[in-house]
């Protein structure tokens, strides 16, 4: 079976030749470590660093590169930024990018993370220029990437979250301030950043996707970042937007989140067509969840980042055949990590992974 | 209830049930008026964070409420700041708090560094991506009787126990207890790396570190 055609059966709940692969991302050094290429310019987990679209082209081919000698049927692909763009740099060595979040570097991962924005009242955002989904150049990395994958791998559009994109240009600090003396500015400023992510899902059917991919954490180890209420009143009815916009598209959607996301499944399962990352730090387990939804819900995930650091090659292969085990039976079921490929995940733990995927994850599932 | 009780379940209240920021300080004007004192005010507002601690807990309050109240805390002390003096070279009470290297979160940090200051603690907070030997300088300049380390990723993990040997390693003399907390970090492992205390949110710290003190 074709490699892009193992995730479309996966994305009909049908169960393919074998469980497919995936992740999310992979940190830097794990890609120069496996492609033997070196990474050029700046680059975020969370957003775009440039237009430089050189840089970015090589970052694709080592992305693809990466994805294809580790056999992931599964690329996610971001969403560039217009043409000609580059970030604001700041005397502190920090970097403003264009959507007014302020990013400074981590040495270990090789990333530049948000830490706060530049929005000090709901005013400055009112006044803010948000970022032109329409302008030249957005769909540039995905494009690259479709030439590459072809019709050989499935191909997903990663796009953030307008929930994490709020809480990363305001602080999680005045997101909430402003919920409580602002709630009409938050409802509305959530609406402004949808509509962003659907104009955008609408601009896909110029290059073609298998998947939409929704990044951005709702929950945290504890539950929900803020109320369910809240999330039902307005993070989920502009999600809800987003979703029916990929599935008149023609394409599935998933939402990524980390943390415990048990009291908002209920709903979430009601919206998305899929979950990524069922955090078992956090008390999601992948068996229930897919009992409970597994006919609705395409499950991605979930061998705990944690073990990837911090546990040997046998526990992290074990664990990896718990979630086959718990999980494939049915298709519906797409392996990764419960988050990413962190710099500090040992890159041998990663391969047992692979490794133990495709040694038991042809269907029927057979693990004991 | 006088006057005075009422106005002080009024602040206890406003916490417990994060009411907001404006009327927090309403709640704390007319607790002063009504002959409350400054200390009193804040004792109300540990209780009412307490509330915030244990309803969070329970999944009844969520990390936003507990991000309010802290702002909320932030507000009262800053109004309360005139009534009294707080001397930054009291180290009985100081903290050094930073987030360990490797790691450039910090709202767990923000949030326990407010937390601790309602608490009474004199905070000196040195920011994130910080290597042992920068909080080793930070002790030897701020004498603080607590170091509080903070991360979010599991990366932060190993550079913790590295920051829990380097202060141990100051000398037994030294006194300096380590208090750990985080996403990945659990009592188990704060245990196994020797420090010497552990919270699991930022409203555990408050008693963590008060625990922490002879």
């Amino acid at each position: 079976m074709n490699m892009r055609d193992r995730v479309l059966t996966t994305l009909d709940h049908q169960e393919p030749d074998i469980v497919p692969l995936t992740e999310m991302s992979i940190d830097p050094p794990h890609m120069e470590a496996l492609t033997g290429l070196k990474l050029e310019g700046r680059t975020s987990l969370q957003t775009q660093m440039s237009a430089n679209r050189k840089d970015e082209a090589s970052k694709i081919e080592m992305i693809y590169r990466c994805y294809r000698k580790l056999g992931f049927e599964l690329i996610p692909c971001e969403i560039s930024a217009p043409d000609g763009w580059d970030a604001l740099k700041n005397s502190d060595g920090t970097i403003t990018d264009e959507w007014g979040r302020v990013l400074r570097y981590a040495s270990v991962t090789k990333t530049w993370s948000p830490f706060r924005g530049i929005f000090r009242s709901p005013d400055d955002f009112e006044k803010f220029a948000l970022p032109d989904p329409d302008a030249s150049g957005r769909l540039f990395a995905i494009q690259q990437m479709r030439r590459l994958v072809k019709d050989d791998f499935a191909l997903a559009a990663f796009i953030r979250d307008p929930f994490a994109y709020l809480c990363e240009m305001f602080t999680m600090e005045k997101f909430v301030q402003w919920i409580y003396e602002e709630p009409q500015f938050i409802r509305k400023a959530t609406e402004r950043i949808a509509d962003f992510n659907v104009s955008i899902i609408r601009r896909l059917r110029e290059v073609g996707v298998d998947l939409v991919i929704s990044g951005g954490d709702y929950s945290e180890k504890n539950g929900p970042m803020v109320s369910p209420r809240f999330f039902r009143e307005i993070v989920f009815v502009n999600l809800r937007r987003q979703v029916e916009e990929a599935h008149r598209l023609g394409v599935k959607f998933i939402k990524h989140s980390d943390g415990n996301l048990n009291l908002l499944l209920p709903e979430l399962a009601q919206i998305v067509d899929g979950l990524h990352s069922l955090d078992p730090t956090a008390g999601m387990d992948i068996g229930e969840v897919k009992s409970k939804y597994g006919e609705k819900l395409i499950l991605i995930g979930n061998v705990a980042v944690d073990s990837l650091c911090r546990k040997t090659t046998e526990e992290v292969a074990q664990e990896t055949r718990e979630c086959l085990k718990r999980a494939a039976s049915g298709g519906g079921y797409i392996f990764s990590s419960s988050n990413s490929w962190f710099a500090d995940a040992k890159l041998t733990n990663c391969l047992a992974m692979v490794e133990t995927v495709r040694k038991y994850g042809s269907y029927p599932i057979r693990v004991l | 209830m006088s006057q005075k009780e009422i106005a002080l379940k009024g602040v206890k209240d406003a916490f417990a049930e994060v009411v907001g920021t404006d009327e927090a300080e309403k709640r704390a004007q007319t607790a002063l008026k009504s002959s409350v004192s400054p200390t009193e005010i804040i004792q109300g507002l540990r209780e009412g964070l307490d509330i915030v601690g244990q309803k969070y807990e329970a999944q009844e309050y969520f990390l936003s409420e507990v991000i309010m109240a802290a702002v909320m805390a932030e507000k009262v002390i800053a109004l309360l700041r005139p009534s009294f003096a707080i001397s930054r070279t009291k180290a009985l009470d100081r903290i050094v708090i930073g987030t360990v290297r490797g790691d450039i979160h910090d709202i767990g940090k923000n949030l326990v560094s407010t937390m601790l200051i309602s608490a009474g603690f004199d905070i000196i907070d040195i920011g994130v991506d910080v290597p042992a030997e920068d909080f080793l300088e930070a002790m030897r300049k701020n004498y603080p009787k607590i170091v509080g380390l903070s991360c979010l990723l599991t990366s932060g993990i190993e550079e913790m126990t590295r920051v829990v040997d380097t202060v141990h390693g100051a000398g037994p003399r030294s006194g300096v207890k380590v208090l750990v907390g985080g996403r990945p970090i659990s009592k188990q492992f704060a245990d196994s790396i020797g420090a010497d205390g552990y919270a699991a949110n930022a409203v555990e710290a408050m008693k963590a570190a008060k625990d922490l003190l002879p």
